[in-house]
């Protein structure tokens, strides 16, 4: 029964490791390879063995898809590729591509050298698994096979975030990752087409939230700012992602304006290093509207914001900084923390997720004393604020997205079912079409009707022409014929493959043995067929190429032979070939003979 | 849009706190179960309207370290789907069970907050046997280890029943067909209503109908359509009651007859829909309440410091954020639907609006210095 099959991978119900399998069309792919962050041991990886027991999992996978850089979606990619072992294709966009390495890397020397874990992968690691990596442009279809393809569409979410359509025939699943429906300032809203997909795949951790508008985190974001820097603080904003530090730099630059404001605001270097890498993936990445609005001014030209120099760490008075690394844990951002963290007019401002162990982990939690290198103590009298500004689809954006696409059935994972059932009611019953959501490691199975494109020939179709009634568009016809299917069409469809054998009954005269018949036979076709393989086999029986003579003694009369010829569909020409050449008779045989 | 940008700065000094949210559909109801969530119900006609459950963001309810809880989104924990128009909504205290009154149809809907799952289902109706058209029955719940139900459209249909039994066990027993706009559950024998006209009462459930009320319509009843709320504790007067052309009345319930005061507000008169007036007063502060209902704003006043006479009376604080985040800009401005004030924090308050927004404010008393 032709059918998609999709797993969510991982153990328990735990959000934060995103990794699914789908089975398609006879094709195997693995959307996303995430790590979970909350865990330092083995179930922080996905349950990969689920996969396939035996088997490599290079031959079991066609592709690998990544969806954006957040490792979440990418961290295990390259435990994946390089320790568990896979060589086939990853796909991602151009900007995944460039900035995944990066946050690996990063995220590495944290696990390794801070929390000192052993049997980590390494960077020559990293570095392998982005060979293989084959990079994608939006709305491009990609053909990863002579059956599967793949289609990304733009996300919103992060930069180079993707949606992607996986088609094999006509049978296709879209699978989301992160996205949003709300624009962002420079990021803009997830896009996609009546795409029509038999199943759509979205994330619903944030389905059941209903989202506080941008303009109130904007707002909150300046209060926080203004009132630091009214009081003589200082203000410190760790970054990682470009956009989102242009954002809230012109969201700055707008205020100050208004507001007249005089606090200098500064751009560390380590940022304006990666500038113009950035800005350039950001470029060809975005659409018409928003280079227009937020890209096409450089990265610099702001009134009021200037490039940072260490020194003035140490300057009195207010002032606002973007400094990276955006987790605290190392280069200049962890500098000017040290500096600033004992005052109480300070702040710093974290505008998201840390990995556990850096800095930026650990004053999220609460912690006020950090040890640092000297077994020095830091004590954190700075006002810490955690602000969150990357933004995921909510149940409104979730019903939008499905209304675009038009799926037939909805899929989602990383929810808790028992949570979501009021969700599940609200898509069913908004467009009438099945909502499944299963827990990690619980297989989906969707029955699909897939469409075959079926040719027949011209004589065919004249025969049944000739018999008379012409072609009624509203009444259907049956046709009587022979189905001929090629490999892909019968797996899909789970159907086994028919052999066609013809047999063919050549009289001969000769009053001798079968076996002697037999002989005489493979001598004759032997000597003619220099170009086939001609056999002897011990049975008695000859084979030319795969086509198979047997003697047999005809019933009635003992003086006649009978030759069966056999053959399949495949072997047609030959098979006439011999039959005809068989009627024709032997060659007398050499005297002497018995 | 510009206007929206400035009064977003503008509200940097004005607010405290300050979040907007867009509902899958507008809502007429926001009832707190506890202090931590509330829920919304629509009001279409001819449309599956959602029950939500929601849950205030994280933030809101610490009291240290507020800072490090970087959600602000509602979640919605429950729902469930109706397919009347809902126009009040009351939970039972200390139980999973809501009752919900609209239109059509005049009938009680009982609904059930499952507990294993996040649906709110509905289970049984409780039949209201006033045929009446277009006038829905208003609703109050008598909390005890038997709660009962109080509801009315007219004084005459007013009647308490047994939400188990559906026994009824109470009831008004007069034929006037005065039409109500509020029912108020005071205490356990207590509960006050407010006709349109203006005409209010204070009945004791134990006694034959015979409430404290006032016997003639306050003035400047002139065809405007009344709406009125018993504060729970705290000095002065502690009836207040608003009409759709404005006027504001302070009454003590040992003398309905007459006002403390009367102001007129300063707000757009008439009302474009009087059955959307609101006054509440505020539980965390002592002589605060607010207004809604006659376009997009929210009113608070300080009764304090209203003057004695019909004169030149100020807010002591306008909630406008309605009026210029609205981003749907077509047609007509939102109109505020209703309003309600957080049960423990002070100065917060929650707003919906015809547009399907929620907002959550903290408004700053821009006369204390800070």
């Amino acid at each position: 029964m032709p059918e998609i099959r999709v797993t969510p991978l991982g153990a328990g119900q735990d959000v934060g490791r995103s990794c699914i399998l789908v089975s398609i069309g006879g094709k195997n792919v693995m959307l996303d390879c995430g790590m979970h962050m909350g865990y330092n041991d083995d179930r922080r990886f996905p349950d990969f063995s689920y996969i396939t027991r035996n088997g490599r999992l290079t031959d079991f996978l066609d592709c690998v898809i990544i969806s954006h850089f957040h490792l979440d979606h990418c961290g295990a990619l390259p435990y994946f590729s390089e320790m568990v072992g896979y060589d086939g294709p990853i796909y991602m966009t151009h900007p995944t591509q460039a900035i995944c390495p990066i946050l690996l890397e990063d995220y590495r020397k944290i696990a390794v050298d801070k929390k000192g874990e052993a049997n980590f992968f390494t960077s020559q690691m990293i570095k392998d698994c982005m060979k293989k990596v084959v990079a994608v442009r939006l709305h491009q279809t990609v053909q990863v096979d002579e059956e599967l393809q793949i289609k990304a569409y733009y996300a919103g979410h992060v930069l180079g975030a993707a949606m992607f359509q996986i088609k094999v025939g006509s049978e296709s699943v879209v699978y989301t990752g992160d996205y949003n429906m709300t624009p962002d300032r420079h990021l803009g809203a997830a896009w996609i087409d009546k795409c029509r997909p038999n199943l759509l795949i979205t994330e619903s951790t944030y389905a059941t939230t209903i989202r506080d508008s941008k303009r109130c985190r904007e707002r909150d974001f300046l209060k926080k700012v203004h009132e630091t820097v009214e009081r003589g603080g200082k203000v410190l904003i760790p970054v990682f992602a470009l956009g989102r530090a242009q954002e809230l730099c012109i969201l700055l630059e707008t205020f100050w304006e208004r507001m007249n404001l005089k606090a200098p605001i500064y751009f560390s270097t380590g940022l304006t290093e990666k500038a113009n890498h950035y800005y350039k993936l950001f470029i060809t990445w975005t659409n018409q509207k928003i280079r227009k609005t937020f890209v096409q001014r450089n990265m610099f030209e702001f009134k009021h914001i200037k490039a940072f120099d260490r020194a003035f760490a140490d300057n009195p008075g207010p002032m606002v900084v973007f400094a990276t690394p955006g987790m605290l844990h190392a280069g200049q951002s962890l500098q000017i923390f040290r500096k600033w963290a004992g005052n109480e007019k300070n702040m710093v401002i974290m505008p998201g997720y840390c990995v556990q162990g850096t800095v930026g982990h650990k004053i999220l939690s609460g912690q006020r004393k950090l040890e640092m290198e000297g077994r020095q103590v830091l004590e954190i009298r700075m006002q810490v604020e955690y602000m969150s500004f990357s933004a995921h689809a909510d149940a409104k954006g979730i019903m939008q997205l499905v209304g675009q696409a038009e799926p037939e059935s909805v899929l989602l994972v990383h929810g808790e079912a028992k949570k979501m059932e009021f969700l599940k009611q609200k898509i069913e019953q908004e467009f009438r079409v099945s909502c499944y959501m299963p827990a990690n490691g619980e297989t989906v199975t969707l029955p699909t009707s897939p469409s075959i494109p079926v040719g027949i020939s011209l004589g065919l179709l004249k025969r049944e022409m000739a018999q008379g009634l012409l072609p009624d568009a509203k009444k259907p016809r049956l046709l009587h014929g022979t189905l001929i299917m090629k490999d892909s069409a019968l797996k899909e469809l789970g159907l086994a493959e028919h052999q066609l054998r013809f047999t063919c009954r050549v009289h001969l005269h000769d009053s001798r043995k079968e076996q002697e018949t037999a002989a005489r036979v493979y001598s004759h076709l032997k000597s003619l067929l220099k170009d086939h393989c001609v056999q002897h086999l011990p049975d008695g029986s000859v084979t030319v190429e795969s086509i198979l003579i047997q003697a047999a003694a005809h019933s009635e009369d003992p003086g006649t032979k009978v030759l069966l010829v056999s053959w399949t569909y495949q072997d047609e020409e030959l098979g006439s070939y011999l039959t005809s050449l068989l009627k024709k008779g032997l060659p007398p045989a050499p005297s002497g003979g018995s | 849009m510009e206007s929206a940008e400035d009064w977003l700065v503008e509200s940097l000094r004005l607010y405290q706190d300050f979040h907007a949210f867009d509902l899958p559909g507008a809502t007429r109801v926001l009832e707190w179960i506890g202090d931590k969530g509330v829920f919304v119900a629509g009001y279409e006609k001819l449309k599956k309207n959602e029950i939500l459950h929601l849950t205030l963001p994280p933030r809101l309810s610490v009291k240290e370290n507020q800072g490090l809880f970087p959600e602000r989104d509602f979640k919605v924990c429950h729902g469930g789907f109706s397919d009347r128009s809902i126009f009040d909504l009351k939970h039972v205290p200390d139980t999973r069970l809501l009752v919900t009154s609209g239109l059509p149809g005049c009938y009680l809907q009982v609904w059930q907050i499952a507990e294993d799952s996040d649906v709110i289902e509905a289970v049984r109706t409780i039949a209201v046997h006033e045929k009446e058209g277009s006038l829905w029955p208003r609703i109050a719940i008598f909390s005890s280890v038997a709660p009962g139900v109080l509801h009315g459209a007219r004084l005459s249909g007013l009647k308490v029943v047994d939400l188990e039994s559906q026994k009824v066990t109470y009831t008004s027993g007069v034929s006037d067909s005065e039409e109500l706009s509020s029912l108020q559950v005071l205490d356990a024998d207590t509960f006050a209503f407010c006709c349109t006209s203006g005409r209010l009462g204070l009945v004791d459930t134990r006694q034959k109908w015979a409430p404290a009320e006032n016997v003639s319509p306050s003035p400047g009843a002139g065809g405007g359509r009344w709406c009125a709320e018993v504060r729970g504790q705290g000095p002065g007067p502690s009836i207040a009651s608003l009409c759709s052309d404005g006027l504001l009345c302070l009454l003590d319930p040992r003398d309905l007859c007459h006002p403390v005061r009367s102001v007129r507000c300063p707000v757009s008169t008439p009302s474009p829909d009087p059955e959307l007036l609101r006054v509440t007063w505020a539980p965390g502060l002592d002589s605060c309440l607010a207004i809604s209902g006659f376009d997009g704003t929210v009113q608070v006043y300080d009764v304090t410091s209203l003057d004695g006479m019909e004169g030149h009376v100020e807010p002591l604080f306008t909630h406008r954020g309605h009026v210029f985040l609205d981003d749907h800009g077509t047609g007509a401005a939102p109109l505020v639907t209703t309003h309600t004030w957080h049960p423990r924090k002070p100065r917060t308050l929650l707003s919906a609006a015809s547009d399907a927004s929620v907002h959550v404010w903290d408004w700053v008393d821009l006369r204390v210095s800070r």
